[in-house]
C-alpha cells in the first residue's frame, strides 16, 4: 500500500472513531445543523411527495369511476362524476370533524399537525409532521390520532418534527389488556413494511387468558405515554414456557393517516 | 485532478439535496433510489483512495445525521430491556467498505469499461443494505429475515443500479470539463 493511502486510511479510521464516540448532545447539534441547511429542499421534497400522493389517489379514484361508468347509463355516470368531485371535500370535511371532536373530547393539551413525509429512511418506521419547536413541540412527546396511539416525537426541529411510530421495534409502550390484569411491553416488529403491520406484546404472564379482539391501552407507566390511550386489539396469543406473547393489530391505520395530535401536557 | 476531486465532493452534497425529492415506492416494499450511496459509489471508482475515503467520511456522517434516531429515555423499571440502536457514525465505515469494493474494479474502469462498475454499484448497494440490516440485528439481538426485507433490499439495489448510468454520464461531463482522464489506459491503447 502506498504511504499516502495508508495515511489516508489511518485518518479515515481516526475520523470514524471520533464520530462513533460523540455524545448525544453533539450528535443532536450536528443533526440540527444538517436539517437547517437542507430545510428548503426538505420542504420542497415533502411538498412534492404530498402532491404525488394526492395525484396517485386521484388516479385510483378515476380508475374506479371508469369501471362504474361502463356499468351504468350515461346520465347516472354524469352524476357520479359530479359526485366524485365532492368526495374529496366530503372526506376532508369528515376528517376535520373527527379532528375537532377528538380535540373537544381529549383531556390533553394537543397540537394538531399534518403528515408531510412518510418513510423518510430505509429501516426506521418514522414520519415527518409539519409542526416543530415553533409550536412548543419537544422530544419524546406522545403523538395520537383520533383512532389511537401513533408514536412519539423523535427529533423536533424549528418547523417540523420526526415521529417514531409504534410500529418500529425501537418504540416500546407499556400497555394493559382491557378487562384483565395483564400488562406488558408492546413494540413493532423488525422489517414489517406492510401497510397494516402487527405489533408484538411481550412479557405477559404465563397463564395469560386473552381473547382475540380485546383492546389494548397504555398504562401510563414509564414516563412517556399518558394512560388509557387505545393502542390496538389482540389478534392472537402464543404461550411460552416462561411468559406469553400476543400479536396486536394497531388501532391506527398508518397507511391512511393525515392529521395527528402531539400531546403537550396532560391538562388542557 | 484537484478540481475534479472537489467537484465529486460537491456532487455528493448535491446528492443529499436530491435525495429529499426521492420518495419510497410503497408498491415495491417501500424501496427507494439511494441517490447518496449511488453518487458515492460511482465517484469512488473514479477517484484515488484518499479522495474516496474523504467522500466516505463525509457521506457517512451526513447520512447518519439524516437517519439517526435519538435514544428513548424512559423509566428503566418499566422498560427494563431498552432497544439498542446503531451508534452515530456507523455509516462512515459502511461507506468506506463499499468504496474499497468499488475501487477493486478500478483497473477495468480505467480501460473504459464503466458498465461493470454500474453493475457493481447495484451489488454494492445490496451488500451495503444487507450489512446494515445484519448490524441492526446484531445490535438489537434476534436475527430475523423476512421476504419483505429481502424484497426491500433487492428492489432498492435494482432501482439504484438503474440510475447509475446517469451518474456516470454526469461524472464524464465533469471530467471533460476539468480535463481529468477517467480512462487513461483506454486513451493510451488508442494512441498506440
Amino acid at each position: 500500500m502506498k504511504p499516502l493511502n495508508l495515511l489516508a486510511l489511518l485518518l479515515f479510521l481516526a475520523g470514524a472513531t471520533w464520530a462513533l464516540t460523540r455524545s448525544e448532545r453533539f450528535v443532536r447539534d450536528i443533526q440540527v445543523a444538517y436539517f437547517k441547511i437542507i430545510n428548503p429542499t426538505l420542504t420542497a421534497g415533502s411538498a412534492m411527495e404530498t402532491k404525488a400522493r394526492k395525484f396517485l389517489d386521484e388516479t385510483e379514484n378515476s380508475k374506479s369511476l371508469e369501471t362504474k361508468l361502463n356499468a351504468i347509463n350515461g346520465e347516472i355516470g354524469r352524476l357520479r362524476i359530479i359526485e366524485s368531485q365532492f368526495a374529496a371535500l366530503k372526506r376532508e370535511n369528515k376528517e376535520l370533524r373527527h379532528a375537532l371532536d377528538f380535540k373537544k373530547a381529549t383531556n390533553f393539551d394537543v397540537v394538531a399537525a399534518q403528515i408531510i413525509r412518510r418513510h423518510p429512511t430505509t429501516w426506521w418506521q418514522t414520519m415527518d409532521i409539519d409542526a416543530g419547536e415553533d409550536r412548543k413541540i419537544g422530544i419524546q412527546l406522545s403523538v395520537l390520532s383520533n383512532e389511537g396511539l401513533v408514536g412519539i416525537i423523535d427529533r423536533p426541529f424549528a418547523h417540523r418534527s420526526s415521529v417514531l411510530l409504534i410500529t418500529d421495534e425501537k418504540c416500546q409502550v407499556s400497555v394493559r389488556v382491557e378487562g384483565t390484569p395483564e400488562v406488558g411491553i408492546l413494540s413493532g416488529q423488525r422489517g414489517k413494511f406492510d401497510n397494516n403491520p402487527t405489533l408484538r406484546l411481550r412479557f405477559l404472564s404465563k397463564e395469560a387468558s386473552l381473547k382475540a379482539g380485546q383492546r389494548v391501552f397504555t398504562t401510563g407507566r414509564g414516563g412517556i405515554f399518558q394512560p388509557n390511550i387505545l393502542v390496538g386489539t389482540i389478534l392472537s396469543v402464543e404461550k411460552g414456557p416462561i411468559d406469553s406473547e400476543a400479536l396486536v393489530a394497531p388501532a391506527v391505520n398508518f397507511s391512511d393517516l393525515g392529521t395527528v395530535f402531539v400531546v403537550l401536557s396532560e391538562t388542557p | 485532478m484537484l478540481r475534479y476531486n472537489l467537484s465529486t465532493v460537491v456532487l455528493l452534497l448535491i446528492a443529499f439535496l436530491v435525495q429529499q425529492f426521492v420518495p419510497a415506492f410503497t408498491g415495491l416494499s417501500h424501496a427507494r433510489i439511494l441517490v447518496v450511496q449511488l453518487v458515492f459509489l460511482c465517484c469512488a471508482v473514479t477517484v484515488t483512495t484518499p479522495t474516496m475515503l474523504l467522500l466516505a467520511f463525509l457521506g457517512g456522517i451526513l447520512w447518519d445525521a439524516h437517519c439517526y434516531l435519538s435514544p428513548i429515555i424512559a423509566d428503566p423499571e418499566v422498560y427494563a430491556q431498552p432497544v439498542e440502536s446503531l451508534r452515530f457514525g456507523y455509516s462512515i465505515l459502511l461507506f468506506g467498505v463499499a468504496g474499497f469494493l468499488m475501487q477493486g474494479l478500478n483497473p477495468i474502469f480505467r480501460q473504459g469499461k464503466w458498465h461493470f462498475s454500474a453493475i457493481l454499484s447495484g451489488i454494492a448497494v445490496f451488500l451495503y443494505l444487507a450489512a446494515e440490516f445484519i448490524l441492526i440485528s446484531f445490535i438489537r439481538g434476534e436475527f430475523t429475515i423476512s421476504r419483505s426485507i429481502l424484497r426491500l433490499i433487492f428492489y432498492t439495489s435494482v432501482l439504484t443500479m438503474c440510475v447509475s448510468p446517469v451518474i456516470f454520464w454526469i461524472l464524464y461531463q465533469i471530467a471533460n470539463l476539468f480535463d481529468y482522464p477517467l480512462h487513461p489506459e483506454a486513451r493510451n491503447s488508442k494512441r498506440r
